[in-house]
Formats: C-alpha cells, sequence, structure tokens
C-alpha cells in the first residue's frame, strides 16, 4: 500500500473541507461501537479480563522466539505448511508459486489487514488472478478503489446513499434500493466467487503455539466460506500473534469480540488445525506465512514493544474524539486512529510518519478502551519526543509549545494572554499566517473565543455554589 | 531457511535485556444461571431460535422446517432418524441439517466440526442444528478444557450470519445461513 503518512494534516484538513459526509458517518459509527462496547464491558470484570490478556501477551513477546518454534512444529505435524517472510518479498514469492502450481483464476479474501501491508491483492492482479474481497465492508471499498477506515468496519466511511449509488452504478440497483437487497446483490456475486475460486486468503486474529491453531473471527461468514471451499488455504500471520494455549482462546475470542463490537463473541469463528482429512470438505492445501514486517524492531524497541500486544479491535479507533472527526483515509496507512498513530512509526520510521502521533488530544480514551491495556498516550508522547529529538516536528510547533509552557506555567502571563486573545477573531489574514493557529482553522471554522474566560467564570460557579 | 533464522536471531537479541512475564491462569468463572436456560435465552438475544425437545418434538421441527422443500443438506453425523427427506448438496439445498459437537451458555456457542461437512453449515440460507443436552457447557473455558482431539476445523456459530457494513444497518444472510435454528435434545 501507498504510504502517505506524512501527509496527515493536510489530508485530515482536506478530507473534512472536501467530504463533510464522512464526518458524520464515521461520528456516527463509532459512537454506536462504543456504546456497544461499554455495555459489554459492563457484564463482566473487565479490569480482571484486560490484566489477564495484557499478561498472557507480555508473556509471549517475552517468549516469541519458543512459541513461534512451537507452532510452527504443531502446525507441521498438522499437516500445513509453514513460511516465514520478512515483508512483501517472499509473501509475493509464495503466491506466485502457488498461483502458478494449482492454476489459480481467482482469489477469495477473508478481510485482513496484513494482507493490506504486504500489498496481495495488486500481486495477485498483476498475475492475472480475480481478487474477490468478500467481507462485506471491503467489498464495497473494493469496487471503490479505496482503502479500508477502520480496522472492523473497513467502510464505515461510507453513507447509505453513497453505497445505494455505487450498487446503481455497478449492477444497476434502484438508487432507493434497501440495505437487504443491496446485500442480496452482493451475496449472489460472491458465492459465485466462493464455489469457483481455486485460492482462499486470510489473516489470523490468534494462533495458538500449543496446537497450532489459527483462531479467525467474523460476523458475516465469509471466512468460513474462504477457508473451507477453495482447493487452497494461504494465512497470513503477523508473527505477534501468538497465543501459549488452546484455553487462552477461551479469554482472547470473548475479549476481542466485547472491544471490537460489543458482542459476547464473533458471530463465527474458525478453528483451523489444518487441511482437510481424507474424506473430508474443506482445502486440500494449508499454508501459514509468519510475517515480520517491522515488527522485531518493535520488539525491540524498550518503550514501544507494549503495542505488539495489539488485537487489532478497533475500540481505541471508537473512542478516539481525533479519528472520529475524519476516519482512516488521513493517516496514510493500513492501521489509523490511535493505535495507528503508535504503531505506524514503528513498522515505517518515524521519518515516514512523524506527523501521527501529533492526531490526538491525549484524553486517555483509547488506553481505557484497550482490552490488552496499551498505554496508548504515554507512547504518543514518547514518539513526539523522539520525533523532536530527530529534529522532524515542524519547526513553529517547538517555538509554539515553549510559548504555551511558558504562559501556561505563569498564572500572570496566562491572564494576560487569554484577554489578549479574547480580542479575537482575529483578521483571517493573521490567522492564516500563525502556524499554530492555521493548524487548528484547517478544517474547522474560525476561531471563535469565549467572551469570558474559563477561570473567572469558575470563579463565579464557586461563589454561586458556596454562597448558595 | 535463512530468513526464518534471521527473524529468529533478532527475536533472541531484542529479547536479551527484557524481564520474562509469567503465563497467568485462567481462573473458572461461574455463572449465576443453569447453562440450558442461559443458552436458550442468549440464543433468542443473539436474533436465533432455540428449543428444547425430545427425539420426536425435534423431528417435528425439522419436519415443518422442511415443509415444501425439495430437500435438506444433511451433516454426516445427523442421525438416520432425521434422514426423511431426500437429500440435496449443500450448494442447492435450502435447509442444511447439522450436529453439533458441544454449545456453550456463555458466549451463545454452538461448536461444528469439520467432520460433520463444511458446507452444509455453511451454504444453506437456513441451518437446523441439533445438539444434545449433555453438551451443553456453561462456558468456553469449560468447553475448550474439556476438548481431547480437535479436527481439521472447528466452526463456533453464535448466531445467524450479519453485517453492518451498508450504511449501519443490521442485515442478515450475508454469507451464511441468515437463519439459525437450534434444537437442543433432551
Ligand atoms: S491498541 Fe488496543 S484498543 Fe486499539 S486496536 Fe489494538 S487492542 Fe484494540
Amino acid at each position: 500500500m501507498r504510504v502517505k503518512a506524512k501527509l496527515y494534516p493536510k489530508e485530515a484538513a482536506r478530507l473534512l473541507q472536501e467530504k463533510p459526509s464522512v464526518r458524520a458517518s464515521v461520528t456516527g459509527a463509532t459512537l454506536h461501537f462504543e456504546r456497544n462496547r461499554l455495555r459489554a464491558y459492563g457484564e463482566i470484570d473487565a479490569e480482571a479480563w484486560r490484566e489477564r490478556a495484557r499478561r498472557i501477551k507480555d508473556h509471549v513477546l517475552t517468549h516469541l522466539d519458543h512459541y513461534l518454534e512451537l507452532a510452527e512444529k504443531r502446525l507441521r505435524e498438522n499437516g500445513v505448511q509453514v513460511h516465514w517472510a520478512e515483508g512483501p518479498e517472499e509473501a509475493h514469492r509464495l503466491l506466485r508459486e502457488v498461483v502458478a502450481r494449482h492454476g489459480v483464476k481467482r482469489a477469495v479474501k477473508a478481510k485482513s489487514m496484513l494482507t493490506e501491508e504486504l500489498g496481495v491483492n495488486p500481486l495477485l492482479e498483476s498475475l492475472g488472478v480475480e481478487v474477490y474481497e468478500t467481507d462485506l465492508g471491503e467489498y464495497l471499498i473494493q469496487l471503490l478503489g479505496e482503502p479500508p477506515s477502520h480496522i472492523v468496519g473497513p467502510a464505515i466511511h461510507l453513507s447509505l446513499p453513497e453505497i445505494q449509488r455505487l450498487f446503481h452504478d455497478r449492477f444497476g440497483t434502484p438508487l432507493d434500493a434497501a440495505p437487504e437487497a443491496l446485500a442480496q446483490v452482493a451475496r449472489g456475486v460472491l458465492r459465485e466467487a466462493f464455489l469457483t475460486a481455486e485460492l482462499g486468503i486470510s489473516g489470523a486474529n490468534f494462533l495458538v503455539a500449543e496446537t497450532g491453531t489459527l483462531a479467525v473471527m467474523e460476523n458475516e461468514g465469509n471466512i468460513r466460506l474462504s477457508t473451507s471451499l477453495p482447493r487452497v488455504h494461504v494465512a497470513f500471520v503477523g508473527i505477534e500473534k501468538l497465543l501459549p494455549r488452546f484455553q487462552d482462546l477461551a479469554l482472547f475470542l470473548p475479549l476481542t469480540a466485547r472491544a471490537a463490537t460489543g458482542q459476547r463473541l464473533a458471530t463465527f469463528v474458525s478453528l483451523i488445525q489444518g487441511s482437510a482429512q481424507p474424506g473430508e470438505e474443506g482445502p486440500e492445501e494449508v499454508h501459514v506465512v509468519l510475517v515480520d514486517h517491522g515488527r522485531t524492531a518493535l520488539l525491540a524497541d524498550p518503550e514501544a514493544w507494549e503495542v505488539l500486544r495489539c488485537v487489532r479491535c478497533g475500540a481505541c479507533l471508537n473512542a478516539c474524539p481525533v479519528y472520529r472527526q475524519t476516519g482512516g483515509h488521513p493517516y496514510g496507512y493500513v492501521y489509523s486512529g490511535p493505535i495507528g498513530a503508535v504503531l505506524d512509526p514503528g513498522l515505517l520510521g518515524l521519518e515516514e510518519a512523524h506527523p501521527l502521533p501529533h492526531a490526538s488530544t491525549l484524553c486517555g480514551a483509547c488506553q481505557e478502551a484497550c482490552p490488552v491495556k496499551i498505554p496508548i498516550p504515554k507512547l504518543l508522547l514518547a514518539w513526539r519526543h523522539r520525533a523532536v529529538e530527530q529534529g522532524l516536528a515542524p519547526t513553529w510547533e517547538k517555538g509554539a509549545m515553549r510559548a504555551f509552557a511558558q504562559v501556561m506555567g505563569s498564572p500572570a502571563l496566562y491572564r494576560l494572554f487569554s484577554k489578549a486573545l479574547r480580542g479575537l477573531p482575529l483578521p483571517q489574514a493573521l490567522q492564516d499566517h500563525l502556524p499554530l493557529l492555521r493548524a487548528w482553522t484547517e478544517g474547522r471554522g474560525p476561531l471563535k473565543p469565549s467572551p469570558r474566560p474559563f477561570h473567572e467564570l469558575w470563579r463565579e460557579i464557586k461563589e454561586e455554589t458556596h454562597g448558595g | 531457511m535463512e530468513v526464518r533464522a534471521r527473524i529468529l536471531a533478532r527475536i533472541r537479541k531484542a529479547l536479551k535485556e527484557r524481564p520474562k512475564a509469567l503465563l497467568p491462569e485462567h481462573p473458572h468463572l461461574r455463572l449465576g444461571e443453569e447453562p440450558l436456560d442461559l443458552f436458550l435465552r442468549r440464543l433468542a438475544e443473539n436474533g436465533a431460535e432455540g428449543h428444547l425437545l425430545n427425539q420426536e418434538g425435534a423431528v417435528g421441527l425439522l419436519k415443518e422446517l422442511a415443509h415444501g422443500l425439495p430437500g435438506v443438506a444433511y451433516g454426516k453425523g445427523v442421525p438416520t432418524s432425521f434422514r426423511l427427506f431426500p437429500e440435496l448438496p449443500p450448494e442447492a439445498a435450502p435447509l442444511g441439517v447439522s450436529w453439533a459437537l458441544f454449545a456453550v451458555a456463555e458466549t451463545c456457542t454452538l461448536a461444528l466440526s469439520s467432520e460433520d461437512g463444511r458446507k452444509a453449515q455453511l451454504l444453506p440460507p437456513t441451518h437446523l442444528v441439533l445438539v444434545e443436552r449433555e453438551r451443553v457447557y456453561s462456558t468456553l473455558l469449560e468447553a475448550f478444557s474439556e476438548q481431547k482431539a480437535l479436527p481439521s476445523a472447528l466452526g463456533l456459530h453464535s448466531g445467524p450470519s450479519k453485517s453492518a457494513d451498508i450504511g449501519q444497518v443490521m442485515v442478515k444472510g450475508v454469507h451464511g445461513p441468515g437463519r439459525l435454528v437450534v434444537a437442543v435434545l433432551t
């Protein structure tokens, strides 16, 4: 995938101006997810579950070599072909080989962020293979030629009218067709693809070392179909996806579902041990590709290694007031929102991704939501700090932040400064020339300061309450 | 082998100074309700239909579902007493009947083995699942802890296929069965 993380502030501003409907769609969908998560967390001892999940992931990560070797051994015993990949190069080589050997003309794909990292679709298409994304949301954005905008709901930035227009143009459905009718059209196209594809491609939510089990979660049934009907199944698995014991799934499957969508469990979970037994339905060949692509570099990082606990539930995106304004596209890489802001600098390098850790108000909502307790705000600050050290922060910002710190540190200066600011609105021309203000006003209206400062209002409220 | 060795070497180097974290045990949870009652209630909450039936009642349910249909796709484990209708390939059958390995109340889940045949579990728009009452576990942990051997694929189904990807409107039956009917056999 083309990386554009460096352009984040500009792209975010452009999106807000050019496609204002995205903000409404994304805000609506994420608030819905967030409400469901809160309800689902409320039903369990969420703190205990999250703490246990954190500890298990930390255990795996601090014994990663051991568990990878164990998983590989078990997978081989189960008849699975295991491959290792630094990144796209080895992944592509394997796919070329599979496509040639099995005469693959058609592939069905289950949603996987890792295959986005590896550019699996463009590679297959270059080999003349027809690739079908089979998750309904992924299928929509594939038709539009767009990247996913959310880890769990890749098409949440699209409104119903936009999808109705898309299907009208593609399949001739009426412009006011109901969602059910549109889903039936997609089902028809994709059912045909499932029944004829030679190759199924998936990611994995978890890989259990003890049993060599691939666990994949979904709600539509497309992953079960993609991993059951074609002759060959290739699963791409990040090396951080390991769990030690089969039992651990009894925690991670429900916890991830609760965090992601507020469900007690995803509607469908595939627990795959290997290729079909003689006389059984299922793929005759199963490949697992263990992929690094920046993960060992993150593991070596004394602070950022904790992001490798991430189970890609998207809860931090749903909780993030900054992500909610734009969805994932402006972040310019596969992973967006709070997790993208702390993961992408590690996977891509700070040079490429340094604006992303600034896409946050540090409100801490992401950390509260995270099922594996990743200290996202702390890591955002760590990346920001490193960016400044490496001279990657915009220079106006360094100056502005220093001035801000001085003002905030001195009550007298603060009052003076806030009085001066309430002389606003500043003339547009002046606002456009002050970089800090411009960064704020891009994509928003001009600043309209409150006529009276907060510290005055606060004093009044206090007096009122004490007096009454 | 070269890539493998490189990756493992980098991992070992990265972990050299890192303190090792211990692996915690999972406590068994007690649910405050009979697993069977909870399971049936949660099926309804998830948009599925659950019934507690004896053999005769379950056959009656199947007859009702198959009424007027050209045939049924059967899982391999479905007892002959239920094979009353012409067998159709799952690609063409409007109804699939499966035999579940077990069920879980906590998550409202049916566990379906690849040994039973995967297509009948996935392709027909309506899916009837039979499960024995003694096979309804209380929690996922309990169920997972008791599995000795695992089939090549274990499918966990906890409701009808659904998606909210089109304008956040919930739609059933997107790829898998849009109707899930469960008969718990006494
Ligand atoms: S960082 Fe936490 S909340 Fe965000 S996607 Fe990863 S696991 Fe989920």
